[in-house]
C-alpha cells in the first residue's frame, strides 16, 4: 500500500490550525453546556462530562477517517445509506420520541440519531454518484441524484426532523452546483435561496399574523414549540440581547441559567454562551467558526481529484449551512427548526458525525499529499 | 473537468458564506449593541424583583451593659402569586399559621404581582408550623425583628421601630442613622417554572448591623422608678405619671418614666398616646414648684435673703384687681419660710419686687421656655410668654407657677441646675455609640449650658428647699439617713370647657435632689390628675422618698444625716 509510504507525509497534512480551530470550538461548546446545566442533573452523568466522551469519540472517529482512504469509504456509500435508510425507517416504527419527533434510537443509556449520520452519508453518496463517471444532461446531473436523496429526505422529514431535511437539501444544491449544471444559475439560485433563506422568512413571516404562524408551525413542526407564541425565540432573542457587548460572565447568564431559555445546552446554546461573552465572545467564536470553513474550502480546492473535491465542498456547505442556520435560528431570524451548532451544542450523534465529516475532509487533503509523493 | 474546484466557483462559494454570516453578524449587531439596553431590561422585568431588606439593627443598652432593645432574626412570609395553583386552597392553609384571614391572603395570592408580603415577622412556632406545610409559590425570608427584651421598661424612652425596621419613636428614632442597619437588596429571581429562586451570595452576604448605643439609663434605677410610680398613679387613681432622674452633676438622664406604660413589642394595638413620652413633650403648669426658681432668682438679685421678713396678708391679697389666696393666714414669716411653707402670697410679693425683666431673664436662665436639647425626639418646649404679652397679674402668677407651661423635663433640669451648684447642664440619655466590632464611634460628655445661680445662691436655696422637706410641705419626700432639697408642687389645671381653674382637677409634683450637700440625684415626680389627695406633698412627695431611698442605696450613697426618730418609725 502506498499509504505505508506516506505515512510521514500523512502526519504533514495533519494541519494543526485546522486541529486547533477545531478544538476551541469544542472547548467553547463544552464550557457552555458546563455553565448551563452545572446546576442539573444530567441522567448518568453531567452534560458536559458525557459530552467529553462524545468529543472522545468523535475524535477516534476523526482519526479513523483521517487514517483511511476516502475512495475506500466511497466504495461503501450505497451500501451504507441503504443501512441508515433501514435505520430511518426503524425509526419511524421503533424510535424513541422526544419532544414530539421521533428521530432516536435506544442504545441501552444512550440514544442514536441516524437522520445525523445520514447527512454524511448523503455526502458520500452524492460525491460517489458524480465522481463515478461523468453525468451529463439533466437526467444524470439532477433528476437521477435528487432521486437518490428523497427517500432519505422524506423519512427524516416524516420525524419530523425540518433541519436535518434543509441540510439535506443544502447538500444536494452545493454539489450540483460544484459538478456544474447547464445553467449554473439554477445552482446558483438553489444555494442561495438556501443560504438566505433567513432574509426570505423574515420578510414572509413576519408579515403573517400569529394565528397563521402557529398553523404552518403546527404543519411542520408540531411538538417543538408547545409554550406558542415563539416563546423559545423570543427568549433567546432576549438572552443574546442582554448579553449586551461584554456578557454578563460565566454562570452570569440569568436567563439561561434560570431555564428561560429552553434547550440550552443544545439546540441554543449559542444563546448561551451570547449572554455570558456578549458580543465580544460572538465575534469570537464566529472569526473560529469562518477561520474553519476557510481551511476547509481551501482543502476543498486543493483536492486531487473530484471525488476528493466533492466530497470537501459537501462538508463546508454542511458546516456552513448548521451554523448559519442555528444562530440563525437563535437570533429570531429563523424559523426554529432544531438543527445543532456543529462543534458546540450537546449532542452525541451530531458531535461524533461533525468529528467524523472533519476527519474526512482532511484525509482529503492528506489523499492530495500523497499523490505527490 | 478539473478535478479540483475552480478559482470562480470557490469565490462563489466563500461569497455565500459570508453572506449568510454577515447577515447574522449584522443581527447579532442589532440584538447586542443596538438593542441590548431595552433587552436586558426586559430580562431584568422577566426575572428580576428586588425586595429591600433591613440590615440587622444596633442594640441598645443600659449604662452597664444590660441589652434594652435587640434584633432578633425571625422569619417573614410572602408569596408569588403567578406560582400558586389555588391561591383559596393556600390562603386556607396559611390564615391558621399566619394569624390573617382567608379572604385576605386569597386577594394578596390573587394579585397580579410578582411578590406580595403575607405575614412579616412571625414568631418562631408560627415559622416551625409553616416549614411543615411547604406550599409552592409561598417563600420565607429571615428579617431582622426588634426585640425588647425587658417588654414595657424603658419604653417611653426607647421608643420602637416599625416594620421595615425603621425607628419611629424615642432613642430608635432619635439615632436611626446610627442604629439602622445596611440595607439588604433581596433580588428575587423567577426562573421560566416561576420557582422563585434565590442567587446564593444574596441572601448570604450578611450585611454590616447598625451601631448600638449606651445610654445614661441605668436599668435598675428605671425599674424601681417604674415600680413606685406605676403604684402611685393607680394608688391615686391618676390620670397619668411622669418621673425623671437625672445625674446633676452631668445631666445625665438615669430613669425616665411615663405611667402608663406600654409594651414596644406589641405596639400596633395601641394609640399614639400611649406612647408619647409626655416626661418632655407635655408642658403642664406647675404650680409652686416653679417658687424654687424664683428664689434662686431673688436672692441671686439679692431683692430678698432668706431671712428677709415678709408679711402674708393674712391670707390674702389683691393684684391687678384679682385675689391671691394661701392655703393658711399667715403674718410676718421669713423668706425661707414663704418657701417652706409654699406661701403664694410671699412668693408674688417677691417676685413683683424681682420685677418682670429680671423675673423673664431667670425663667430663661433655668431653661424654661426652650427646649432642653435632650437627644429625643418630640420634645415640647412649653410655654413662657415674653413679657410684653405679660398682662398685670402675670409677674404674680408666674412667680407662683401659673400662667407658664414647662415640661417635666424643664423642671427636673431647672432643679438639678440649683443642686449642681448652679451650672444648668443638658440632659441627654446616650454616652456611647460604638460600632459592630464593639468599637467607640463617639462618646458623649457631659455638656455644660450655663451658669444660672452663683454657688452661694445654689447653697442657700438648697437650705431653704431643705426646710422644705424637714418644715415645710415636702416632708413626705424625706429619705431615712439623707439630707434632702425639693419643693412641692400643686396645681389647678385649666378646665377646657370654662377656660377657668378647675376646683377638680390638679397636677400634683415633687421635684428635688438628695443628698442635698452633694447632690447625687436630681429627681421629679408628677402626678396627674389625683383622685382623692391631690396635694404634691401628699401624692408625689412620697415616690420621691421611696425612689430616692432604694436608688441611693443601689447607687452606696454614703447617708449624710442622721436618720431620725421620726423618720424611723415613718418606715
Amino acid at each position: 500500500m502506498i499509504d505505508r509510504l506516506t505515512e510521514h507525509r500523512g502526519l504533514d497534512s495533519f494541519d494543526i490550525r485546522y486541529v486547533a480551530l477545531i478544538l476551541a470550538i469544542l472547548g467553547i461548546g463544552v464550557l457552555s453546556i458546563y455553565s448551563v446545566t452545572h446546576g442539573q442533573k444530567g441522567g448518568v452523568a453531567p452534560y458536559y462530562l458525557k459530552q467529553l466522551i462524545w468529543i472522545g469519540l468523535g475524535a477516534a472517529a476523526f482519526l479513523v477517517m483521517w487514517a483511511s482512504d476516502y475512495h475506500d469509504l466511497a466504495r461503501f456509500a450505497y451500501p451504507a445509506y441503504a443501512v441508515i435508510l433501514l435505520m430511518l425507517v426503524f425509526v419511524l416504527f421503533e424510535g424513541r420520541t422526544s419532544k414530539g419527533a421521533q428521530r432516536w434510537i435506544a442504545l441501552g443509556p444512550f440514544t442514536f440519531q441516524p437522520s445525523e449520520f445520514a447527512k454524511l452519508i448523503l455526502i458520500l453518496v452524492l460525491a460517489h454518484y458524480y465522481s463515478k463517471a461523468p453525468r451529463v444532461g439533466w437526467l444524470q446531473r439532477v433528476i437521477v441524484p435528487g432521486l437518490l436523496v428523497l427517500p432519505g429526505l422524506l423519512l427524516i422529514l416524516k420525524q419530523p426532523d425540518l433541519g436535518s431535511g434543509l441540510s439535506f437539501v443544502a447538500v444536494y444544491a452545493a454539489m450540483l452546483l460544484m459538478v456544474g449544471v447547464r445553467s449554473k444559475a439554477l445552482g446558483f439560485i438553489l444555494l442561495f435561496s438556501i443560504m438566505l433563506f433567513p432574509f426570505a422568512w423574515e420578510g414572509v413571516w413576519g408579515s403573517l399574523h400569529d394565528y397563521q404562524r402557529q398553523r404552518i408551525m403546527a404543519f411542520v413542526d408540531p411538538g417543538y414549540d408547545p409554550g406558542g407564541k415563539g416563546y423559545h425565540a423570543l427568549q433567546s432573542k432576549i438572552a443574546i440581547g442582554s448579553g449586551e457587548l461584554l456578557g454578563k460572565g460565566l454562570y452570569g447568564g440569568t436567563q439561561s441559567q434560570l431555564k428561560f431559555l429552553p434547550e440550552g445546552h443544545t439546540d441554543f446554546v449559542f444563546a448561551v454562551f451570547a449572554e455570558e461573552w456578549g458580543f465580544l465572545g460572538v465575534l469570537v467564536l464566529l472569526t473560529l467558526f469562518v477561520g474553519l470553513i476557510w481551511l476547509s474550502l481551501e482543502i476543498a480546492s486543493k483536492a486531487k481529484d473530484q471525488l476528493g473535491a466533492l466530497l470537501a465542498v459537501g462538508i463546508v456547505a454542511m458546516l456552513c449551512f448548521c451554523v448559519v442556520v442555528n444562530i440563525g435560528m437563535t437570533v429570531g431570524m429563523f424559523p426554529i427548526v432544531g438543527i445543532p451548532l456543529p462543534l458546540v451544542s450537546y449532542g452525541g450523534s451530531a458531535t461524533i458525525m461533525t468529528m467524523a465529516a472533519l476527519g474526512l475532509l482532511l484525509n482529503v487533503k492528506r489523499k492530495r499529499l500523497s499523490l505527490f509523493y | 473537468m478539473a478535478g479540483s474546484l475552480s478559482r470562480g466557483r470557490r469565490y462563489v462559494l466563500l461569497l455565500l458564506l459570508l453572506c449568510g454570516f454577515g447577515v447574522v453578524l449584522f443581527r447579532l449587531v442589532t440584538l447586542q449593541v443596538l438593542q441590548a439596553a431595552e433587552l436586558s431590561a426586559q430580562a431584568d422585568r422577566q426575572h428580576q424583583k428586588t425586595v429591600s431588606l433591613e440590615g440587622a439593627r444596633g442594640r441598645i443598652v443600659d449604662r452597664h451593659g444590660k441589652i434594652l432593645a435587640m434584633n432578633v432574626e425571625v422569619q417573614s412570609v410572602f408569596g408569588v402569586p403567578n406560582t400558586v395553583d389555588s391561591p383559596l386552597k393556600t390562603a386556607r392553609q396559611l390564615s391558621p399559621i399566619l394569624h390573617v384571614r382567608t379572604d385576605e391572603l386569597e386577594r394578596k395570592l390573587r394579585q397580579d404581582r410578582r411578590f406580595v408580603w403575607l405575614a412579616r415577622k412571625l414568631d418562631p412556632e408560627q415559622g416551625r408550623r409553616l416549614d411543615r406545610l411547604s406550599l409552592d409559590g409561598i417563600g420565607v425570608v429571615m428579617e431582622g425583628r426588634r426585640f425588647y427584651p425587658k417588654g414595657p421598661l424603658l419604653a417611653h424612652v426607647l421608643g420602637f421601630s416599625g416594620m421595615d425596621g425603621e425607628g419611629l419613636e424615642g432613642v430608635e428614632h432619635r439615632y436611626e442613622p446610627y442604629l439602622h442597619g445596611e440595607k439588604r437588596m433581596m433580588v428575587l429571581q423567577r426562573d421560566a417554572l416561576g420557582h422563585t429562586v434565590f442567587p446564593k451570595g444574596m441572601m448570604e452576604r450578611s450585611p454590616t448591623p447598625g451601631h448600638s448605643l449606651t445610654l445614661t439609663i441605668d436599668e435598675v434605677i428605671q425599674y424601681i422608678v417604674e415600680r413606685e410610680l406605676e403604684d402611685a398613679v393607680s394608688r391615686a387613681r391618676a390620670k397619668s405619671g411622669t418621673m425623671i432622674v437625672l445625674d446633676p452633676k452631668t445631666g445625665a438622664v438615669l430613669a425616665m418614666a411615663v405611667s402608663p406604660r406600654f409594651d414596644p413589642n406589641a405596639v400596633s394595638a395601641l394609640s399614639p398616646d400611649r406612647w408619647r413620652n409626655r416626661a418632655l413633650t407635655d408642658a403642664y403648669e406647675p404650680g409652686s414648684t416653679m417658687k424654687a426658681m424664683m428664689a434662686a432668682a431673688a436672692i441671686e438679685e439679692r431683692v430678698v435673703s432668706p431671712n428677709t421678713m415678709v408679711f402674708g396678708e393674712h391670707g390674702r391679697m389683691t393684684v391687678a384687681n384679682t385675689v391671691i389666696h394661701d392655703h393658711e393666714r399667715l403674718g410676718w414669716i421669713s423668706f425661707a419660710q414663704v418657701i417652706q411653707k409654699s406661701s403664694n402670697i410671699g412668693a408674688a410679693k417677691t417676685g413683683m419686687a424681682l420685677g418682670e425683666h429680671r423675673l423673664y431673664r431667670y425663667l430663661q436662665a433655668f431653661g424654661f421656655g426652650q427646649r432642653t436639647e435632650i437627644d429625643l425626639p418630640g420634645e415640647g418646649v412649653g410655654l413662657v410668654r415674653d413679657p410684653k404679652d405679660w398682662g398685670r397679674r402675670s409677674v404674680a402668677s408666674i412667680s407662683i407657677g401659673q400662667e407658664i407651661g414647662v415640661t417635666p423635663l424643664q423642671m427636673v433640669s431647672a432643679v438639678a441646675a440649683i443642686a449642681n451648684n448652679g451650672m444648668l447642664m443638658k440632659p441627654y440619655v446616650v454616652s456611647e455609640i460604638r460600632d459592630a466590632d464593639n468599637h467607640i464611634i463617639r462618646q458623649v460628655p457631659p455638656q455644660t449650658k450655663r451658669r444660672v445661680i452663683s454657688p452661694e445662691t445654689a447653697r442657700s436655696v438648697t437650705k431653704i428647699l431643705e426646710g422644705v422637706v424637714t418644715d415645710g410641705t415636702g416632708t413626705n419626700a424625706a429619705i431615712p439617713g439623707f439630707r434632702v432639697a425639693g419643693k412641692t408642687g400643686t396645681a389647678q389645671k385649666i378646665d377646657p370647657r370654662t377656660g377657668a381653674y378647675s376646683a377638680s382637677r390638679f397636677v400634683a409634683s415633687f421635684a428635688g435632689y438628695a443628698p442635698a450637700g452633694n447632690p447625687q440625684l436630681a429627681m421629679i415626680v408628677v402626678i396627674d390628675e389625683p383622685l382623692g389627695d391631690t396635694q404634691g406633698g401628699a401624692v408625689a412627695a412620697p415616690v420621691f422618698s421611696r425612689v430616692g431611698e432604694q436608688v441611693l442605696s443601689y447607687l452606696g450613697v454614703p447617708s449624710d444625716a442622721p436618720i431620725t426618730l421620726a423618720m424611723a418609725s415613718r418606715q
